[in-house]
């Protein structure tokens, strides 16, 4: 699973790379790790490996891509803590495809205001830039969404 | 501790990772030094497995504008050609000797441009192992783009003229008039210090003054824009930068002429 994470953190960082100074790439890291705390993740211990590797993922990330280290550290093992509390605490029925993709949509939505708001500008290019993000992020959105489907259809 | 004993809380942990993050972003704060040790380290971790993506961004961009960058290097090449045969022809009649070109600079790639510092800084691939020296001239496309503000190894960080904080002399080239170039980290340039009997018009250019030997005079920055009324006795004047600001993938640094 680390050797996965670590996997999906690189493809984030190498898309990023490649579209540098167009817009910012969304956040693929976190939204797997809000996967992988949803299928079949009872075992607390194993929410909180997912979320420590999230804190330590996003900080990593902050020092390679934002100026503010700590910020989308402290989010990711949030939001990454956050889903498996609610997720768990819902009734088994409930958790369904849509809860989950409520709940990576806020994940993603929330992570983008949250470092537009700390950028602290109003330059128009800070703005075209988030909201690209937010609208690339809908494709891995929906690519997670399926991926979750399938594989609580395969379990029931 | 019967939080920690009993059972495992991963609630407990999220709260501790919130903490512990915000808690490293006030001590970055505080330690700027030891945040660019760690940006730094983090990128030079990276470099290597980010150079196929470089690469292919690289292969992508210069690809698509290939056409068009050519016709607008061609143009620039004879208007240069045609400005060196009449600066030849001036140290002739005057029999000043031909000095030889000893100026050189090195292109290199932007690796890093934060969102919220859009327009103040970035990070580049060519550091001091290549000749790279603080307070040397970046340029885009033959326009002043920046100045290195911090030299690494293998890389550097540049102050893009539209920063704030940067302040550099300038000449207007139709009538000689000093003044000083200067950002406002939003995109805009202003050309200060210029007094307001003067009479500058839309369109004229602004290059670079003798400042240092790290920065040659002669350089273009950009043309004014606008002159909007005066302030203090100066006139406040817009210009507009030459270098394309907003794509900027790859720069050239200025490596020539050393300070001893």
């Amino acid at each position: 699973m680390l050797f996965l994470l670590t996997l999906l953190w690189l493809l984030q960082d190498f898309i990023q790379v490649f579209v540098m100074g167009i817009f910012l790439v969304p956040d693929i890291f976190l939204l797997s790790l809000i996967l992988l705390v949803v299928l079949r993740q009872e075992h607390k211990d194993r929410q909180i490996i997912l979320i420590w590797i999230a804190f330590f993922g996003g900080l990593f990330w902050d020092f390679r891509w934002t100026n503010l280290p700590g910020l989308t550290a402290a989010f990711n093992g949030g939001a990454v803590a956050a889903v498996a509390y609610f997720w768990y605490k819902a009734p088994v029925q409930g958790r369904t495809t849509i809860l989950f993709a409520f709940y990576a949509v806020m994940a993603q939505a929330l992570s983008g205001v949250l470092h537009y708001v700390f950028w602290n500008v109003e330059s128009q290019v800070a703005i075209r830039q988030f909201l690209v993000q937010q609208l690339m992020s809908v494709p891995v959105l929906v690519i997670l969404c399926l991926i979750f489907w399938r594989s609580s259809n395969s379990h029931v | 501790m019967a939080l920690w004993d009993k059972e495992q809380k991963p609630w407990l942990h999220g709260a501790i990772t919130v903490l512990l993050g915000f808690f490293i972003l006030w001590i970055m704060i505080l330690t700027p030094r030891l945040h660019f040790f760690l940006v730094d380290g983090v990128n030079t971790l990276l470099y290597y497995p980010e150079k196929p993506s470089m690469q292919l961004r690289n292969v992508v961009k210069y690809s698509s504008n290939w056409v068009l960058e050519r016709a607008t290097l061609n143009e620039r090449v004879d208007q240069l050609e045609l400005k060196n045969q009449a600066l030849l022809e001036a140290l002739q009649r005057a029999q000043v000797p031909v000095p030889e070109p000893k100026e050189t600079f090195t292109p290199a790639q932007v690796t890093l441009r934060y969102a919220e510092a859009w327009w103040r800084e970035i990070r580049v691939d060519k550091g001091a192992r290549h000749g790279v020296v603080e307070g040397a001239a970046v340029t885009s496309d033959g326009h002043l783009a920046g100045r290195v503000s911090r030299v690494g190894d293998n890389y550097c960080w540049v102050e893009l003229i539209t920063s704030a904080s940067f302040l550099m002399a300038s000449a207007v080239d139709e009538t000689r008039d000093l003044g000083v170039v200067n950002g406002d980290d939003m995109g805009n340039l202003q050309l200060l210090f210029i007094p307001e009997d003067r009479e500058l018009k839309r369109g004229m250019t602004v290059s670079t003054s003798l400042m240092s030997e790290l920065i040659p005079p002669g350089i273009p920055i950009g043309s004014i824009l606008a002159t909007e009324g005066t302030k203090d006795g100066f006139l406040q004047i817009r210009l507009s930068a030459g270098a394309h600001l907003t794509q900027l993938y790859s720069v050239e640094i200025f490596t020539g002429r050393r300070v001893q």
